[in-house]
Parts: structure tokens; sequence; C-alpha cells
């Protein structure tokens, strides 16, 4: 799990070929081969090392899936960027939209958010954060 | 309606209510029920969103309470008579009625 995700964050490395985007959900095994050979050539361990900590903390696809609901929830319309930073009060949510936006995501992935949990969550890489250990809690 | 000692309720306060009372709208089976729960909800807060005075947010809120108790009593009767077969708009797949 830990080694995966040390592979996509080299997928946004500036060295690699460019045809790797973020949006690249599918076809994992074949990034995945060619990611470990991009790997090997490349001799900045120091930069893999922190790229490692900031991405392992969330799946994409956990984030890709946060990120669509929020859109859907705040109708925002599709120019607007949304990365994993994007805190929701910028993108004109207000806190009952957070309230909406965290009830949709426990719909979504099946999970159950505390109240305390839930007033902390203001950008969307803390939502993908929560909901991933909340997953994870269930699956154990 | 309102007890004259009590204070205003504050934002956490509120939310929390908003959030139980879409928790509770999740709990009928019935799908025009919880759809329609939800929307008042969602409604009725954005409704009030703009209240200042201490005096109508305290009923605001009071009268949220009662909705939530109605919704949460309500939620168990429906239970208790829930028909077997789903609304078409729950079906993931309407084309299965057919067969």
């Amino acid at each position: 799990m830990a080694t995966f995700s040390a592979i996509t964050s080299v997928i946004f490395a500036p060295s690699l070929e460019p045809s790797f985007s973020n949006n690249v959900i599918a076809e994992r095994t074949s990034n995945l081969k060619m990611a470990i050979g991009g790997w090997r050539k490349n001799s900045f361990p120091s930069l893999k090392t922190n790229r490692f900590c900031v991405s392992c903390s969330a799946k994409p696809e956990t984030v890709q899936k946060v990120c669509e609901i929020v859109r859907r929830q705040l109708a925002l319309p599709a120019e607007t960027e949304l990365t994993s930073e994007s805190k929701f009060s910028a993108l004109g949510a207000d806190s009952l939209d957070t309230v909406e936006i965290v009830m949709s995501l426990e719909e979504e992935f099946g999970i159950g958010v505390e109240e305390e949990n839930s007033q902390n969550i203001t950008t969307v890489q803390e939502a993908a954060d929560l909901i991933e250990k909340l997953v994870e809690k269930k699956a154990a | 309606m309102v007890s004259p000692g009590q204070a205003a309720p504050i934002r956490p306060e509120i939310l929390g209510l908003y959030r139980a009372l879409l928790r509770a709208a999740r709990e009928f089976r019935d799908y025009n029920v919880r759809e329609y729960t939800k929307r008042r909800a969602i409604d009725g807060f954005r409704e009030n969103q703009n209240l200042t005075d201490p005096e109508s947010i305290s009923s605001a809120y009071a009268e949220g309470k009662n909705q939530l108790a109605i919704a949460k009593r309500q939620a168990v009767v429906y239970s208790l008579y829930a028909p077997k077969v789903k609304s078409i708009m729950e079906l993931e797949n309407p084309a299965d009625l057919i067969n």
C-alpha cells in the first residue's frame, strides 16, 4: 500500500513523459511497470521521499470522488479549479453547505463521521484523509 | 414557547440539529418521505439562514427540534409498515420491472 503511493507520486515528477496526467486512474498496472523503470533511472531520492510523504495520506481516487461530490453539491461550473488543497469556504460554501457535503460523503463511502471530526473539515484533502481513516477502520 | 432563561443556540448546536435532521431523513425506507424530509430541512435552514434576533433564532431552533422528534418517531412507525416494493426512483435498472 505504501509503495503503491510512492509509485503514483512518481507520476507527478517532471522528468517522466508528460503523457501521465493526474486524471489517469485506470490502467494502474501499466502505469506501475512504466513508473518502476522510470524511478530506477532517475537519481533524486530526496525529492521522491518528499513527494512520498505528501501523497501517501490519501489515494487519488478518493480525492477525485470527494472533488466530484463537492462540485455537485456546490453546483460549481466545470471551469472552476478544484484541487486537494481547495478550502470549502473559498469555493463559496457556508457552514450549511459543509454539513451537506459531509453527509453526501458519508453516504457515498458508507462511513459515519462524528460531530467533532466534521467540524474540522475545511479542505478537500482533510475530507479525503478522514474518509480513508474511517474506511480503514471499518474494514478492520 | 421558549423558556425565558435559555440563551440563543450557538452555531455548533444549530449545525448539530441540521445534521441530526439529515440523518433522521436517511432512516426512512420510503423514497418520497425521505426526499421530502431532506429537502424540507435544507429549505427550512436556508430560509432562516440570516436571522439575527436571538428570540427568533431560539424559536426557529425549538421548532426544528420538534420536527426532529416527529421525524424520528415517524421513521419508526413507517418501518413497521414498510412495503416490499421499492419506488421506481430507487431501482438501479428500471428495465428489471418488466421481467
